[in-house]
């Protein structure tokens, strides 16, 4: 199959590869062209272009506008894809977007689906994300067998929109537990106990979690250089504080991290591992 | 002095009366044009626009509830601008919002402050609002008398945007002031200790407030009118949050706030006074 892919970063790119290894024939596209560098694809000028010559597009970027400029915007996508075309996008953005932007391919009888993924670049070059889809079920379907290749849990949530609002609640449970580990590694310490002794105890217990066994270790270790940058977990909870606020749900616990991740971000820390929230602890 | 008026809500209804009590000469415009009768009947003259309220006045003054509806108005009015006009919003919107509405009018060539004010309806119809002035000291010198009639306390806080930012912190406090009373409150309760009492102690201490002293009886009396409705609170503390993501600021304090306020919107008390958030406090104690 021809298959887009636009997003060549720490996640993007092993997932394009991992497209182009099990046979399909790869396009891509790059704001700027060396991240494409390497890569056994098919350069694209423009988003149009890409869309035009593939059957399935997958986009993997940063914000809701930046999804809302290469889909829609000129030379978007939606200039080039064909009636009956998918795009996956496997971006966090908000929901509200991820609909709008649904529905304005709709418009073109271009299909898409919200599909967000959770496990990290070690995820991406393992295959095992776990995969939140929002869309129709046929449409799913039809590129289940694409998004095998990127992992092996793969959830049809709901309509569109709703991979988002699954993504959103794993983020807030996962950087919350960063932040809870973070304190009780930080309790363990300021009482004068061996951290890694605590971590290992815990990890027997019910408190053991993939988040005190990944993210606790890298705090016994101090090694905060970045699996996922922390100014996404910051950008993240914008959007979960967002969407809570415009369905007038109270979360005080996501509230309260989000402040410890807003002086991480205020100590030029955002480009650091999520791990940084034990550096802000630390600080007081 | 000429001055244009746009919204006529629960504040600039009484902020356009008590300009024409100071003997201006006030056109006004607002959205439904019933709003606009008790201002024709006290003398104003009334504008199909805001584009064609702020022709031939030397002074704009907007009341409006978001940014978008600052901007919308605002845009009329660059239209129909002389050079040299000063148009002043005295919503409250946020402050980056503010300063993009300046840069956009100073290219239509006016001059734009911000000047949100604090006070609330008792305040308006008093004339004595809080007014938070941003912008330059032209167009403050301007304002200034129409300013005098509606408010006592006004001060110039800094260039474009201040004025805002001068409004968020005041929403942190109050805020943060109006939950702080209310916990007091909910802790005497649950010891079986007369809040009455407490606040009667209290008022000649340390913690003594206007909020203690206002709100406070306020929620003795069990009287949740507003006032200031809780989701323009939250509306508000939604401003500080964002700058503060923005900036990559900490605010533990606020965010908790922000929190108790968005909790009231969705279980169906936005419309009441924003200290009911002493119901919420009882009902997730149990004390109702």
């Amino acid at each position: 199959m021809k298959v887009g892919f636009i997003g060549l970063g720490a996640m993007g790119r092993p997932m394009a590869l991992h497209v182009h290894r099990a046979g399909h024939d790869l396009h891509v596209w790059a704001r700027r062209p060396e991240s494409a560098a390497g890569l056994p694809a098919t350069f694209c000028a423009t988003p149009a272009e890409l869309g035009r010559r593939c059957e399935v597009v997958f986009t993997i970027i940063t914000s809701s506008a930046d999804v809302e400029t290469v889909a829609l915007g000129t030379n978007g996508l939606s200039e080039g894809m064909v009636p009956g075309s998918v795009l996956v996008d496997c971006s966090t953005i908000a929901p509200d977007a991820a609909r709008h932007i649904a529905a304005k391919l709709a418009e073109k009888g271009i299909r898409m689906l919200d599909a967000p993924v959770s496990g990290g670049v070690q995820g991406a070059i393992d295959a095992t994300l776990a995969i939140m889809a929002g869309g129709e079920v046929e449409v799913l379907e039809r590129v289940r067998p694409l998004l095998e290749c990127l992992g092996q849990r793969i959830v049809h949530i709901g309509p569109n929109g709703a991979g988002q609002v699954a993504k959103a609640c794993n983020q807030m449970i996962m950087v919350a537990a960063i932040e809870a580990a973070a304190e009780a590694l930080r309790l363990a310490a300021a009482s004068g106990v061996d951290c890694a002794k605590v971590k290992q105890a815990l990890a027997g217990g019910s408190a053991a979690s993939r988040v005190l066994d990944v993210m606790g270790e890298r705090m016994v270790k101090r090694d905060f250089a970045a699996g996922i940058e922390a100014r996404l977990h910051h950008k993240d909870f914008g959007l979960v504080l967002e969407a809570a606020r415009k369905s007038g749900v109270p979360v005080p616990l996501t509230a309260t991290v989000a402040q410890q991740l807003n002086a991480l971000m205020a100590q030029g820390w955002g480009r650091d591992d999520t791990a940084s929230l034990l550096r802000v602890l630390e600080l007081a | 002095m000429k001055i244009a008026f746009i919204g006529l809500g629960i504040m600039g209804r009484p902020m356009a009366l008590n300009l024409l009590k100071g003997g201006h000469d006030v056109t006004v415009w607002a959205r439904r044009a019933e709003s606009m009768q008790p201002l024709l009947d006290a003398g104003a003259k009334g504008a199909g626009s805001p584009s064609e309220a702020a022709q031939g006045n030397e002074l704009v003054i907007s009341m409006v509830a978001d940014a978008p509806d600052v901007a919308e108005v605002m845009c009329g009015v660059a239209q129909a601008a002389a050079p040299g006009l000063v148009a002043v919003d005295m919503s409250t919107i946020a402050p980056a919002a503010a300063r993009q509405i300046g840069v956009d009018l100073a290219a239509a060539g006016v001059d734009f402050m911000d000047a949100p004010v604090s006070g609330g309806e008792v305040g308006a119809v008093a004339g004595t609002l809080s007014i938070m002035a941003g912008g330059s000291e032209a167009a403050f010198a301007r304002a200034k008398p129409a300013f005098e009639c509606m408010g006592k306390n006004i001060v110039h806080v800094g260039a474009c945007g201040a004025g805002q930012v001068a409004k968020a912190a005041n929403q942190i406090l109050t805020g943060m002031g109006v939950l702080a009373v209310a916990e007091a409150f909910a802790f005497a309760a649950k010891n079986g200790v007369d809040r009455g009492k407490v606040r009667e102690a209290l008022l000649g201490g340390f913690a003594s407030s206007r909020i203690l002293e206002n709100h406070g009886q306020r929620m003795l009396d069990r009287n949740f009118k507003p006032g200031f409705k809780s989701w323009m609170h939250e509306k508000d503390l939604n401003i500080v949050m964002q700058t503060a993501h923005e900036l990559g600021l900490c605010l533990p304090g606020s965010a908790a706030t922000a929190q108790m306020f968005n909790a009231m919107v969705g279980s169906g008390m936005g419309e009441e006074d924003s200290i009911a958030v002493l119901k919420l406090l009882e009902r997730l104690s149990g004390q109702e």
